[in-house]
């Protein structure tokens, strides 16, 4: 500290105290940044939201199977006073998540094994950060590779096979976002793996067990909680993905769960009305608010549980 | 302690900087705003400018027609858009937004117009239809028999008109959200409405639905929303050689080679047809300028005098290679008029 | 892990292969995952690496003293104000007497780019010796010829069913034949910026606007995000509210990115009115995005520094900011700018909360300033994906091998600090 020795040591207790004290509330200052964005999000979405509700009821919303924003676009339009049921969004939301889920689940996990209990050092030197590019390619690099390359793909096999393939369907979106979230798979179920303790291994290979059987019946099951909550943090993070689905997914509100069709998800909806041709306060660019918040809440409930549960799993073994 | 608080007092200052960097220097770069069918041509114009002038380039953004207008007509001020571009012509509502909030002389500045095709994959046949074939395959609801209507059940083009193949149904075109969308139903869709003798009748009875009629687009998989992102529509078109998609000319002149455009009602979407007026699907594309913001902001008179010289939107202009159609002559000399004298725009 | 592992190798060749089997399952599975990742990287690379190329033309252009200075000042100033497009259409003309029909002569225009002429006006401007003579000058190919020359159009196809018609793949031969067409390294791609002209559209623009919108983005949430861990980890009382805002980071870890678009949208556009599609939004809402993984980071690099440091700090009488600030952050910094730079990558390349907030925007000038209107990288990337020219395929695919590069060197910046300066207790 840069004080010239000629003060007295009780004004530098002083001075100190006052940094000290300076110092401490710029820190909660900094601290409090986090929460006041939280609030933020939050009050931002619902400002905009609850001015959507007062024109559609929450329960039309919620409820509707029905959705098709085409209010007017100008009042001397067609008197179509559009649909606002967001059923249709959240289950193509969901039918992308599952088939991402589907893809990166199992590869995931047995990467995350084999990993975690086969690979030497060497290899794991090697693959992780291999794995983990994956996680660090852009998604907008993804929607691309979805729209150009899988897509197309994936309808001339399905014609040359017989099937009928839509160009935008949550097949080729579903794909790309699940080889999107392997590497957030793998390296959460790795720590997770790598914090069962030796002792059950060595427990387990001292009954006879081969490698596989104490993955299987020794690790896994006590990793399960741990496990549960990656794979909750991962769908939390596809049902949130946006662009890929902008650029490879497509905008019709489909209530189907066949992936070969073409369905719409969530945050399509909300980058289609907040980029293209509309009114600035019209109920169809509210509406983008309104599904923000939905987004929103449900990612928040996932992620409450998911970190809870990893949280307590993580407890177990400490 | 002195490392750590110096590096707290450079961003702290930092900070000071970029607030008042942010109050005091006054724009000196246009900003457009608005429609995406427009948004071509605008930029093209705007990069010709910046490096034939010494003014910088224009900033131009894609907001759609309607949020253009919006932005546009929010006040006056170097925080609000001098120019936004419109695939349709301003509404009355949208003049009386803009005096209420001290936008009240903008001037309107026709530059041409745009072709709504209905393409395919070239390895199909080109189609054949008339303004009635695109209603009756695309709408909602479809005539059956006098004064009463059903929900659109064809499958099949061949369905729809005998003469026609026996193609699916399936036309991927833009959101409602879309101004393309908005001239479609318009044109395309509403043009065949009228053709029925007794839905022309309602209009004069009952106006409402005679629009519900008309500008509802079915819902049950014939018309797919795929986006305005007409790139991927024209790789979807390549692969699924049954499918239609909906298009601004400009997007068809520049993949000529991967789709084709539907003759409509014997005229071909092509720019000659289109410019002489043949061609029944086609619509004006137009600037509006804040006359409040020339001479504050630099450059919009310059940028103007670009935009509607014979170099640009004139008949060889670079704007036509573009593929935006040229005005006629007795239009153009509205245009230079107009814009010459600043004369606001009355609706 | 194998060390300990003891295979049984009595156990029956059943459980040995239910063993090997399964080890198989977890091969497989990484082979999966690291095939994708290198078919994306290759198809986008075997896309890409054409942008670096450009195709030039030669051509003689007149230019005649009485049209470019007719003072004879032979003033820079002067120089540039005169239109050179008249004179590089007469030397087409010239050089290919054949177009005589209207449209004949607008598909020889079509053989250049139609910026080529700007080219020539800076030439001529830096070299005002060179008028009054005929002089070759090397110009752009226009986009289609460029295509035609890459082998993307095939001219072997029907006549209408490509952009380059018959003519001009014969202009393309002769100028073949004399050697006044070639290809060479496409630098502009690098320095310009954006362009409706494939051929003249550059990345430049969109790298400065990304660097800018980083620099706001570091200097925000940097800062914060290590103070805020140093609260956390050194001050607060682990009671109720310090819980409460651990919970509250963690969960803002997870929030959709799009979500902060929104926040941004509505609170800093409509709110606050700042300047729309500018690094300094972009940045401010990239940096709230990113605070939660620096603050996570930063604990956990914190949280390493073993206590005896503390201790040892205290015992000689240091106070708990001295201890902190001159003892235990300085120790914890590099694993605190490893976890930051890894978490700029991620803002590097994120674009949906940058669609909210209006940085889809045309622009050719180098944004100069945080609050000059800008674009992004990765929303290049997605605006060009979006125009209608067949050019940009390649300039797409081009743009996203440079954001890998730039992630690459980001991540391997994040490796090198762990590895070198790390310290390991």
């Amino acid at each position: 500290m840069a004080v010239s020795s000629d003060i007295s040591i009780a004004a530098r207790g002083q001075k100190n105290r006052l940094v000290e004290l300076a110092v401490r509330c710029v820190l909660i200052f900094c601290a409090l940044v986090a929460v006041a964005t939280t609030i933020g999000i939050v009050a931002s979405l619902l400002f905009e939201a609850l001015r959507f509700f007062q024109q559609v009821p929450l329960t039309d919303f919620l409820f509707g199977l029905e959705w098709s924003p085409q209010t007017a676009l100008r009042s001397d339009q067609v008197g179509s006073s559009g649909a606002f049921g967001a059923v249709p969004l959240i289950a193509g939301t969901l039918l992308i998540s599952a088939i991402a889920m589907i893809v990166a689940t199992p590869l995931g996990l047995m990467s995350a094994i084999y990993l975690a209990e086969y690979a030497n050092e060497r290899t794991r030197g090697i693959v992780k950060p291999l794995l983990e590019l994956l996680a660090g390619i852009p998604t907008v690099v993804y929607g691309f590779f979805a729209a150009l390359i899988v897509a197309p793909m994936l309808r001339n096999g399905g014609e040359s096979m017989g099937f009928e393939i839509s160009s935008e369907s949550a097949l080729a979106a579903g794909l790309t976002m699940g080889v999107m979230i392997i590497p957030l798979i793998s390296s959460l179920s790795d720590d997770v793996i790598n914090a069962v303790p030796q002792s059950l291994r060595d427990a387990s290979y001292g009954l006879g067990a081969t490698q596989a059987e104490t993955i299987k019946q020794v690790i896994l099951p006590a990793a399960t909680p741990g496990i549960a909550g990656s794979l909750l943090l991962a769908t939390s993070r596809a049902i949130g993905e946006t662009m890929i689905v902008v650029m490879a997914a497509g905008l019709a509100a489909k209530l189907t769960a066949n992936p070969l069709e073409a369905v719409t998800t969530v945050t399509v909806q909300i980058v289609t009305l907040l980029t293209g041709d509309q009114e600035f306060d019209s109920a169809k660019t509210l509406s983008a608010f309104a599904l923000g918040l939905l987004l929103f809440v449900i990612t928040l409930c996932l992620n409450v549980v998911a970190l809870r549960i990893v949280d307590r799993y993580k407890e177990q073994y400490d | 302690m002195p490392r750590t608080f110096g590096k707290l007092r450079v961003s702290v200052a930092l900070f000071a900087l970029l607030a008042t960097s942010t109050a005091a220097n006054a724009r000196d770069q246009i900003t457009i705003v608005g429609s995406s069918t427009v948004f071509p041509f605008a930029t093209t114009v705007a990069e010709r400018f910046g490096k034939n002038t010494d003014f910088k380039t224009p900033v131009v953004e894609q907001t759609g027609s309607g949020g253009g207008l919006k932005l546009f007509c929010s006040g006056t001020g170097e925080k609000t858009p001098d120019i936004t571009n419109a695939s349709r012509r301003i509404k009355a509502s949208e003049v009386e937004l803009c005096a209420k909030n001290g936008v009240d002389e903008i001037v309107e500045v026709k530059i041409g117009y745009d072709g709504i095709v209905l393409a395919n994959s070239r390895k199909s046949d080109v189609m054949e239809l008339t303004r009635k074939d695109i209603f009756l395959a695309l709408a909602k609801d479809v005539p059956a028999g006098e004064g009463k209507t059903k929900p659109n059940a064809y499958k099949s083009w061949k369905e729809v008109n005998p003469d026609l193949p026996d193609v699916k149904i399936e036309v991927l075109g833009p959101p409602p959200t879309s101004g393309t969308r908005d001239a479609f139903v318009e044109l395309a869709m509403e043009g065949g409405c009228k053709q029925i003798d007794w839905i022309k009748a309602l209009k004069k009875s009952d106006k409402n639905a005679y629009k519900a009629l008309c500008h509802t687009i079915r819902e049950d998989g014939g018309f797919v929303e795929a986006g305005e992102n007409d790139n991927l529509i024209v790789q979807k078109l390549e692969v699924n050689p049954a499918a239609f998609g909906i298009f601004g000319f400009s997007f068809l002149d520049q993949n000529s080679d991967k789709i084709q455009g539907s003759i409509v009602e014997g005229n071909e979407p092509e720019f000659d047809e289109i410019a002489e007026g043949n061609y029944p699907i086609s619509r004006s594309l137009y600037v509006y300028v804040k006359k409040a913001h020339i001479g504050v902001i630099p450059g919009i008179e310059e940028f103007l005098e670009e935009f509607i010289s014979e170099d640009a939107f004139g008949e060889d202009g670079y704007l036509g290679d573009k593929g935006l159609i040229p005005l006629t002559e007795e239009e153009v000399e509205d245009v230079l008029d107009a814009v010459t004298n600043l004369t606001p725009v009355e609706l | 892990m194998t060390e300990s592992a003891i295979i049984l190798k009595s156990a029956g060749s059943k459980r040995h292969r239910a063993e090997s089997r399964f080890r198989a399952y977890g091969l497989i599975a990484i082979a999966i995952s690291l095939s994708f990742l290198l078919i994306m990287i290759g198809s986008i690379t075997m896309r890409g690496t054409a942008a670096f190329k450009q195709t030039f033309v030669q051509i003689e252009v007149n230019l005649p003293t009485e049209k470019l200075d007719p003072e004879g000042t032979r003033d820079p100033e002067v120089l540039r104000k005169a239109r050179y497009g008249k004179l590089l259409k007469s030397a087409l003309r010239e050089q290919f007497p054949d177009a005589k029909k209207r449209a004949d002569k607008k598909s020889l225009y079509k053989l250049i780019s139609s910026t080529a002429e700007y080219s020539i006006r800076d030439q001529v401007a830096a070299n005002p010796s060179l008028v009054g003579g005929i002089h070759p000058f090397w110009v752009r190919a226009s986009s289609d010829v460029d295509q035609y020359m890459k082998g993307t159009i095939d001219g072997s196809l029907e006549e209408s069913q490509r952009r380059v018609n018959d003519k001009q793949i014969a202009w393309i031969e002769s100028l073949k034949a004399s050697g006044s067409i070639e290809s060479r390294f496409n630098t502009q791609f690098f320095t310009g910026g954006d362009s409706r002209e494939p051929e003249q559209a550059g990345i430049m623009g969109a790298v400065v606007g990304s660097a800018l919108t980083l620099l706001i983005c570091f200097l925000l949430a940097f800062p914060i995000g290590v103070l805020a861990a140093v609260y956390l980890e050194e001050f607060s009382a682990k009671g109720r509210i310090n819980r409460f805002i651990e919970v509250n980071i963690n969960n803002l870890a997870a929030v959709p990115s799009i979500v902060y678009g929104l926040l941004g949208l509505a609170i800093l556009l409509n709110v606050f009115n700042l300047p729309r599609s500018t690094p300094l939004v972009g940045g401010m809402v990239l940096a709230l995005m990113t605070l939660p993984t620096i603050i996570i980071a930063s604990r956990s690099s914190l949280r390493a520094v073993p206590p005896s440091i503390r201790e040892a700090a205290f015992g000689l009488g240091a106070s708990k900011v001295q201890t902190t600030f001159h003892h235990v952050v300085p120790l914890a910094m590099p694993g605190m700018l490893t976890g930051s730079i890894i978490g700029m990558a991620q803002a590097l390349g994120e674009t949906a909360p940058l669609l909210m907030i209006g940085m889809v925007a045309f622009i050719v000038d180098v944004p100069g300033g945080v609050t000059e209107a800008a674009t992004a990288l990765p929303v290049q990337i997605f605006l060009w994906a979006d125009s209608p020219e067949r050019g940009f395929m390649e300039k797409t695919s081009a743009a996203i091998l440079v954001l890998l590069g730039f992630l690459v060197i980001m991540n391997l910046a994040a490796v090198y600090l762990r590895r070198r300066l790390e310290i390991r207790w």
